[in-house]
C-alpha cells in the first residue's frame, strides 16, 4: 500500500478509535486484497511504511462482500458495480478479505 | 442496511479493481462518514 495511504489510515484510527473505523477495499485480485486487508488489520507486512509493527486490527471488507452489498442500494450498485462485477471474481476478493478479517481484525460489522 | 451507520468509513480503490469515487457513490447514503477515498495504480 502506498505510504501515504497508510499514513492517512494511521490517522484516522487515531483521530476516530480504531474501533469506529472500517476500511473498504476495491482491489482487483485476491492477492492484492490480502496485502491490503493485512497491512490495516495486522500492519505492513513488507515493514516499508507507517503501519510496519502496527496492528490496528480494524475492520477490513472488500467492497464485493455481501455485508457491503446489503447496505448499498441496488439501482446504485448496478450502476456503479455492475460492470466491474462481471469482470472481477467477486467470490474470491470476498473470500480473501475475509480470511485476513478473520485472523487479524478485533472490529468487524 | 444500517451496519455501517456511524462508522468512519476509510475507501482503499484501485483502478483496475473498484475505483474510490465508484466506492463513495455506492455509501454516501450508508449513514456512515466517508473520510477519505483514494485510487491506488500499480503501474
Amino acid at each position: 500500500m502506498d505510504l501515504q495511504n497508510q499514513q492517512r489510515v494511521k490517522d484516522a484510527a487515531e483521530k476516530y478509535g480504531a474501533e469506529n473505523v472500517v476500511v473498504i477495499l476495491g482491489s482487483s485480485d485476491a492477492e492484492g486484497a490480502e496485502i491490503y486487508a493485512e497491512t490495516v488489520a495486522n500492519g505492513d507486512p513488507t515493514f516499508a511504511g507507517p503501519l510496519a509493527g502496527a496492528p490496528l486490527g480494524l475492520a477490513v471488507y472488500h467492497v464485493f462482500e455481501q455485508d457491503i452489498r446489503d447496505e448499498i442500494d441496488p439501482a446504485v450498485w448496478e450502476e456503479q458495480l455492475g460492470m466491474m462485477e462481471m469482470v472481477l471474481d467477486g467470490d474470491a476478493l470476498a473470500q480473501a478479505t475475509k480470511g485476513i478479517r478473520e485472523e487479524f481484525s478485533k472490529w468487524q460489522i | 442496511m444500517g451496519k455501517l451507520s456511524g462508522k468512519k468509513l476509510l475507501l482503499l480503490g484501485e483502478r483496475d479493481g473498484v475505483a474510490g469515487p465508484a466506492m463513495e457513490e455506492c455509501l454516501k447514503d450508508s449513514g456512515a462518514e466517508i473520510v477519505f477515498s483514494v485510487t491506488e495504480c500499480f503501474v
